[in-house]
């Protein structure tokens, strides 16, 4: 079951020269530390003027769904999926 | 008139996602890989499927159905609510990745496009390498999960035929020289336009079988259906190109599901509200004003009633789409009658540069100016930043959702 957050998170992001690619690499949340294994899909909204960068990534047994905002460059963990209670 | 199948070379594309809001969310979420999962207008008891994944439809499980319905299907469904702008961000790459293979890119939903390569020399061949060539490029530029199904034929129809032979990631061509062999494996309702009304009509000529409907001549045909309608199948089950005319924009509309039902006057206008505020918008978007307004409720006993009217005078803000809107909606048999489903829609557009403006009421312009500003902050803050006072408080109600059928808004839009 997905599981709406919405909380700020810490998160370490890696851009790539040579792919031009900006993607998360690890993400801390509740204390814990998660190694992004895989990006399932990345997307952009406008909000107005303001435009939103969507990670769809998923760590070991966890999927997260992040979103930073390009104007204060925060990012908030919109919703995750635990993939060990579900199996 | 006794015309032969088209034998010119399949060079019309139709291509469709499969099961394409379940999958993205599969693309998105790998855990949900090789699971019944179902993405519905709400993820409650009551919710409507709106996609199920292609393991769920092993269960049986249909668009349409409920999802208490469903999870008695399949126990182990899992429910996701839908995520409109991740839908709309894959649908405008796999539009673009079209458009590098044919200048004639025609989505007809979401999840559809026709690509016409009439004007260009391809062979058969071709053609086909091009089609195992989009499906790479989607599964590289977009996701690894992502498939496709593709139909070639020489018209929109059985191009969108042959789409829906094999699912998942199909690709099938029909010609002449396989159509009757195609036609010979469906049932009449298989094929797009063929519902259950007409396969009555059908029935009632003696044709039962789709290898039949092909048989039948344009005489039998004009019988069944009337007219025009009779010659145009006549002509579309041979090969024979239709289908590409573009009738242009005939009206702009919103409607909503309501997750709780009401007979509450004022909860039924305030939805009222913010369905024509959104209307209103793409109506302003598009450059138009609407001489029409219609109305549709549903009520919770599933008794439909809807209402449309034209008018004298051009339709542009929201405040007067919504008085006209209001007016006809105040006209609806059984007012304590609790509803389930509400629809807006404005007709007869035309261009809002022409819209002229009435010898009475000197403040039509100034209003539309007004109704021109909001949107501009709109535009640039973000979506009902600035409202009519009755929309307050309904930031959960009417949430964003994929509308079915063409998207124009999308057409227009090259990347976000």
């Amino acid at each position: 079951m997905n599981h709406p957050v919405e909380e700020k998170v810490s998160v370490i992001t890696i851009f790539d020269s040579h792919t031009g690619e900006v993607r998360p690499i690890k993400i801390e949340w509740h204390n814990r530390v998660y190694v992004v294994k895989k990006i399932g899909y990345h997307h952009k909204v406008r909000m107005g003027r303001t435009l939103l960068h969507y990670f769809s990534v998923q760590s070991e047994t966890v999927y997260f769904k992040l979103r930073v905002d390009t104007d204060n460059l925060h990012w908030t963990l919109e919703e995750v999926y635990n993939n060990e209670s579900t199996t | 008139m006794n015309l032969p199948l088209n034998h010119n070379i399949p060079n019309i594309m139709h291509i469709d996602l499969n099961s394409c809001f379940a999958m993205i969310e599969q693309q998105a979420n790998p855990f949900l890989r090789k699971k019944p999962i179902a993405v519905a207008a709400y993820a409650t008891a009551n919710g409507c499927i709106l996609a199920p994944s292609i393991e769920a439809k092993g269960y049986g499980i249909k668009t349409g159905m409920r999802v208490r319905d469903a999870r008695l299907l399949c126990p182990n469904l899992i429910v996701r609510a839908p995520d409109p702008s991740k839908y709309r961000d894959v649908h405008i790459k796999f539009r673009n990745i079209f458009r590098d293979y044919s200048p004639s890119v025609t989505p007809k939903s979401i999840d559809e496009a026709i690509l016409d390569f009439s004007t260009q020399r391809y062979t058969q061949e071709n053609l086909v390498a091009i089609a195992h060539e989009i499906k790479q490029r989607m599964k590289t530029e977009i996701g690894d999960w992502i498939t496709c199904s593709v139909g070639l034929a020489t018209n929109r129809a059985l191009a969108k035929l042959g789409a829906g032979l094999h699912k998942p990631d199909g690709l099938d061509i029909i010609t002449h020289k396989n159509l009757r062999d195609t036609l010979s494996t469906l049932k009449l309702i298989d094929i797009c336009g063929i519902a259950d009304k007409n396969e009555v009509r059908l029935n009632s000529f003696g044709i039962f079988t789709p290898v039949q409907f092909l048989d039948a001549s344009e005489i039998t045909l004009k019988r069944v259906f009337g007219g025009f309608v009779g010659y145009y199948w006549y002509m579309r089950l041979r090969g024979w190109e239709i289908d590409d005319v573009d009738y242009g924009r005939k009206s702009i509309g919103q409607q909503y599901a309501l997750q709780h039902h009401t007979a509450n006057p004022e909860e039924l206008a305030r939805l009222l509200m913010k369905l024509t505020e959104k209307m209103g918008r793409r109506l302003r978007a598009d450059g138009s004003a609407a001489q029409g307004v219609h109305v549709s409720v549903v009520y919770q006993d599933y008794m439909h009633w809807h209402q449309g009217k034209k008018f004298d005078s051009q339709l542009y803000t929201s405040q007067e789409l919504y008085k006209k809107v209001l007016w006809l909606f105040n006209r609806r048999p059984y007012p304590g009658k609790t509803v389930s489903k509400l629809a807006v829609s404005c007709f007869d557009l035309i261009p809002s540069e022409s819209a002229q403006l009435g010898l009475f009421d000197r403040n039509i312009d100034k209003k539309r100016k007004v109704s021109d500003a909001m949107d501009v902050i709109n535009d640039k803050y973000g979506e009902f930043v600035i409202t009519p006072a009755l929309m307050m408080g309904m930031d959960g109600e009417i949430l964003d959702r994929i509308a079915f059928g063409r998207i124009r808004e999308l057409e227009k839009i090259e990347t976000i």
